[in-house]
Parts: structure tokens; sequence; C-alpha cells
């Protein structure tokens, strides 16, 4: 993929860049011959690879790449077939409308989404708050609704949208590449996750913790991610943990606190400390957070008076009080009041995170994958029209209609 | 972090590995001094970008493989370090990276391979919970064809594959029995000509990123963007 290519019929309108992602190239694009028209999103693979003849190993390795690329196809289909864009709280999610292989390398294609980050989620008023969080928990539920768990949640992968005018803003999530079925996750080795917004269990799999079965990592484990992101949302910045630890999950999985920002609510606390919980059957499910996301009070935060009991911080753990990390997060103003108002600036775009979707429903399909060895291999997976589906969830309070560009959906595989 | 506060045993540990193929043949005159300077930095880089994103690596080591041209003069045609450990072996390091000189490489295709190779079977870090193996080739030229008449030559390195084929297999792909490198931590990132054989290696080798380059153009500016992406945004 190179600047002025066509890709499975988009032309390559930028240069491809890695940028922002980990297992990918992406640039944006146009369809070839509509040039002005609608602009794409479109993310190459770099695993796996489809053999051309010619292109190096043996027979034996290229009848393997090709079950792999079986397998891969397979992968995605199963997710795509899994989230219709015309169920409730789709609109939320930023789903692929193409898929295929071009030549020996897999693409897959969304609409341009171009988004504003929000620099200071935490200057917003309380029920602005509530609408972001309210809709990406939406997103989330619609997920775990059909028992797929996104896999990777984290700031990057949250794509913060105005909301018409200077109104609200959605939470649009992006990339399920990583996603599997609950309680079917990928190998140890090989499963995604970030390491600041990992759940315990997901570091104990990760770390060959013989107690931590596939089982066990179901879609509890973004809502461990969820609590994180509420809170650096809510506060601007992470619970804070001791140093000795790598990350808040580094700190559950030792039984240390996370420190909650005392401004934070009660009912809010209460909140983060379930979804914090070590244990994943103690955090609550995501229709769970909604419902308690329904009043936009909990999400205000507010000054309580040194040395009260009300003023101290709330704790997910009983144990160590460090300093607390991370250190490079804002620390909150005594007064909670507001240093400004909440800036939204830099251009920012679906930019990607790291790739390969899995499931465990994933079996080889009978026959090599379509498209072997010519150079545009049409596997395309036929979305049908995806286009037309507009959120299902609206933040309340405003009678601005969706723009519906950006509800275009579409699959990530 | 708080230096007196020891880490946590039970961390999630992150290593990388990352080795630095070097086309030092005349030809990279122009732009030797930025690859070298920029290699020099990439710590300091990585880590802020990870400290920004407040994650850490807990071991970082890098290998540099130098090549030019076995058919030009098969004696300085490789020169190499084991991984170094950074910060630890920095000075080490910068001693070898400032040794580097660009000279010779006859005509115009290079022993890259040679060294692409060579860095595929690299001692990678095989412990910790979580690895990233990385290796850059940086080169303004295409490549002698393994297997050729170079590969008779006494100091051409005997680890070394006697084919394109055996090579692909080396590097491998997800389940492959003969790959020397570990399928979820690998990645080769390709600032090379869009010519044979790196174009076709993007085509046909897996977790492959290739930034096409032109002769003694386009390595001046480069400040390892791309290395401390595929890195840090996948841990």
């Amino acid at each position: 993929m190179k600047l002025g290519d066509i890709v499975g019929g988009y032309r390559i309108t930028t240069q491809p860049t890695n940028a922002g992602g980990g297992k990918c190239m992406w640039a944006f694009a146009e369809k070839d011959g509509e040039r002005g028209g609608e602009e794409y999103f479109v993310k190459q693979f770099l695993a796996p690879k489809l053999p051309r003849p010619g292109g190096g190993g043996s027979e034996r390795s290229r009848l393997a790449r090709l079950r792999l690329c079986e397998e891969f196809e397979e992968r995605h289909r199963s997710i795509m077939g899994r989230l219709k864009p015309d169920v409730h709280g789709a609109g939320h999610l930023v789903l692929a409308t193409d898929f295929f292989a071009h030549g020996s390398t897999y693409y897959k294609v969304t609409a341009r989404i171009d988004t504003s980050t929000l620099e200071k989620p935490q200057l917003l008023e309380p029920r602005h708050k509530a609408v972001l969080l309210k809709t990406l928990a939406v997103s989330l539920n619609l997920l775990h609704g059909i028992d797929i768990v996104h896999g990777d949640l984290k700031p990057a992968n949250v794509l913060v949208q105005r909301y018409g005018g200077n109104s609200f803003h959605v939470a649009k999530l992006i990339d399920f590449d990583d996603s599997y079925l609950s309680g079917s996750p990928p190998g140890r080795d090989d499963i995604a996750g970030d390491s600041l917004y990992g759940a315990p269990e997901w570091r104990g799999y990760v770390q060959g913790d013989e107690s931590v079965q596939p089982r066990q990592l179901t879609t509890a484990v973004d809502i461990f991610a969820l609590g994180l992101m509420t809170h650096h949302y809510l506060t601007g910045s992470l619970p804070r943990y001791d140093d000795r630890f790598g990350s808040p999950a580094d700190a559950v999985n030792a039984r240390a606190d996370l420190r909650l920002d005392p401004r934070l609510t009660d009912p809010m606390q209460n909140l983060l400390r379930r979804m914090l919980s070590r244990a994943p059957s103690s955090r609550p499910r995501a229709s769970g957070v909604i419902s308690a996301l329904k009043d936009p009070n909990v999400c205000a935060l507010q000054h309580r008076r040194p040395g009260t009991a009300d003023g101290t911080s709330g704790s997910t753990s009983r144990g160590s009080t460090g300093s607390g990390r991370p250190d490079a997060a804002a620390a909150p103003r005594a007064d909670g009041a507001p240093d400004g108002p909440p800036r939204t600036s830099r251009l920012r775009t679906n930019v990607p995170g790291p790739t390969r979707p899995r499931t465990t429903t994933d079996k080889p399909s009978a026959g090599p994958p379509a498209g072997d060895a010519t150079r545009v291999s049409r596997v395309r997976i036929n979305l049908g029209d995806r286009r037309g589906a507009g959120p299902r969830t609206k933040p309340t309070g405003t009678a601005r209609p969706l723009d519906t560009r950006n509800d275009q959906e579409d699959t990530t595989t | 972090m708080n230096p007196a506060a020891a880490p946590y045993q039970g961390n999630l540990q992150y290593a990388v590995d990352i080795v630095l193929c070097i086309d030092a043949t005349g030809s990279m005159n122009p732009v030797l001094g930025s690859v070298k300077e920029s290699a020099l930095t990439f710590q300091q880089r990585l880590e802020a970008v990870m400290r920004d994103k407040g994650k850490a690596i807990s071991q970082l080591r890098v290998r540099t493989v130098a090549f030019r041209d076995f058919g030009d003069n098969e004696d300085d045609a490789i020169e190499q370090t084991g991984f170094l450990t950074l910060p630890e072996q920095a000075e080490e390091f910068r001693g070898f990276l400032g040794g580097i000189q660009a000279r010779g490489g006859g005509d115009r295709p290079e022993s890259g391979l040679e060294a692409l190779a060579l860095a595929v079977g690299s001692p990678w870090e095989s412990g910790l919970d979580r690895r990233r193996h990385v290796i850059v080739m940086f080169t303004d030229a295409p490549a002698h064809p393994l297997g050729g008449p170079h590969s008779a030559l006494q100091r051409y390195p005997a680890a070394v594959p006697r084919s394109a084929d055996e090579l692909f297999e080396r590097w491998g792909y997800a389940g492959s029995q003969e790959a020397v490198m570990e399928q979820s931590a690998k990645r080769l990132v390709l600032f090379a000509p869009d010519e044979e054989p790196w174009n076709e290696m993007q085509e046909d080798w897996d977790m492959t990123l290739h930034f096409p380059s032109k002769a003694g153009h386009g390595l001046e500016e480069f400040e390892m963007d791309e290395i401390i992406d595929t890195i840090a945004n996948s841990l």
C-alpha cells in the first residue's frame, strides 16, 4: 500500500503510516473514481499473508499459510456476523464497511471519522460526562450482549466526538481486531491488551499463572478497563496506586489499594470499587454501569472538607497506602473547581490499535481462501447496507441530529 | 517512580530486543550519520513515549549488524555486536556505532540479506512476561540473492541460509515449526528502496513494515518514530 495506489477499489490518498498502531499500517482513501467523495480509513494487516506463486517457502508451508488465512477470514466473519448495525447502541461502534485481500495482504475499511481529542474531559459538566460515559457503556453493553470481549479497551480506542455544535460529546468505540468470545481468549502469548488498562486476570493469564484459565477472561475484562477510563474521564487521572506497581491491575493483584479521587460522589466511588474489583464476578455488567449513570449527578466532582470521613480517598482494597501513581497524572485541585473550560483540540482520526481478531468458534473452512494468488482477491465480506444505521442511543438534552457519516458502521473484524 | 520503592515482583515484565541492520557502504555516507544519531537517542525517545503512556520497559537490548558487500570485500562485509543492554552498555553501543564508516560496496546490490539472516538468528530474549523482537533494516540498495557465489567465500557466515526460501521459513508464520523467532513478538521494519528483495519481502513476509527509501535520500531526518510505534503501541 503506497500513496496513490488503488487497493481493492480504494485510492490511497495519504502516506501510509503505522502511527498509533502497533501491528498495522493505515492510510486514508477515497473510492477510485470518486474524487472529492466520501473518505475512508484503510487498515492494512501485517498478518497473515496469502501465499503468492513464487512467493517463497515450501509447499507444506504454503498450505499451512493458506489454512491460517482461512481461519483469519473466518474470525472476521464470525465477529462481523454477530455485530449487527441495526441493534440498540450500534451507532457508537465504528464497524468495518469492507474487508478484503489485495494481492497477499488483507485490508479493512471503515468510514473516516474525524473527531477531536477532548483534552480535559474532567472539566465537562456532570451531565456531559454522563453522556460521554453512557455512550461508551452502551457500546460495550452491545458487545457483551453478544458475548464479545473488546479485549483492548483504552482511551486510544475510543474516539470522542462532539455531538452537534457545542453540546455533548459522544464516545465512538473502535478497533475490534483483538476481540474474542467471552471465556475463550487467544493464547497466553498471543492475546492483545494494554499493560496499563489490563484487568488483573488478564495480567495473570499473560504471566502464565496457571490458576488463571481462559474461561476466566470474560467481558469483565472490559469492565475493569471501563472503570479506569471512567475515573480518568471524570477526574483527569487514573486511580492512584503505590509506586512499586507497574499498573492498577498489578496493585489489585497484590491486594493493594487503588485510591479513588475523593472528589468523586459516593455512588460513583461505589460503582468504581465494584468495576475495579479483583474478582471478575464482583464487577457489574455494562448494563449496570448504564443504570448507575442515569442520574448525571453521580458524575459530579464535589469538594470534601479535609479531615472528614468523606474527605478521605476511596480505596478498592485494603493494604498499603503509598504515594501513588501515575506520577504524570494531573493532581486534582483541592477545591475541585475547573481550571478552565474543557479544550477540544488537535484533530484526531480513527487510528487503529493492534490487530488480530480472535474467536474460539473459529474453524477452518473447507477449501482455500478465495482469491488465492490473484492480485485482488475478492474475499470481500458482504456487509449489506450498514450505512443507514444511526445511533440508537442519543444524548439527552439536545435535539440535534447525529452526523450520519459518523455512524456508518462497520466492523473491524 | 519513587527510586526508594523496589518494584513489586508480580508486575508484568516487558522485554524489548532490537537488531539494527545498517548498510555501511559508500552510498550511505550522506545519511549514515543521521541513522547513527537516531540510534543513539532511541532509548531516551522510547522511554519518554512509554512514560507518557504510563508504562515502562523492563529490559531493553540492542544489537547492531553493519553490512557492506561480500563481493567487494569479504573482510569488512559484516561488523556486528551481540545484544547490548541499555542503558548499562550505552557506551559500548555508542563506541561501536561511532566506528562504523561508510565505505566500499562495489556494485549496487549489497549484502543486506546476509545481515538480515544474522539478525533473524539472534539470541532473542525468551524470558520475562512479554517480548518484542524488532529487526530494523536501513539501506538504500537492493540485495544480492542468497546462495550466490559469495556464499563460497571463506569469511561468509555459516549461519546464513543458502536460499531465500530457507530464510523465509526461518522468519516463519503463525504455527510454523521452522521459525526461529517468536511469532507474537517479531516485527521487521524495512527502511529500504522499493526494489527487490525488499518490496517482495513486504508482500510475502508477515509482521513486516516497509518504508521505501531512495538512494542517498530519505533517512536524513529519520527519527525512529515508526520503530517506536511498533513497540509502544503494542505493549
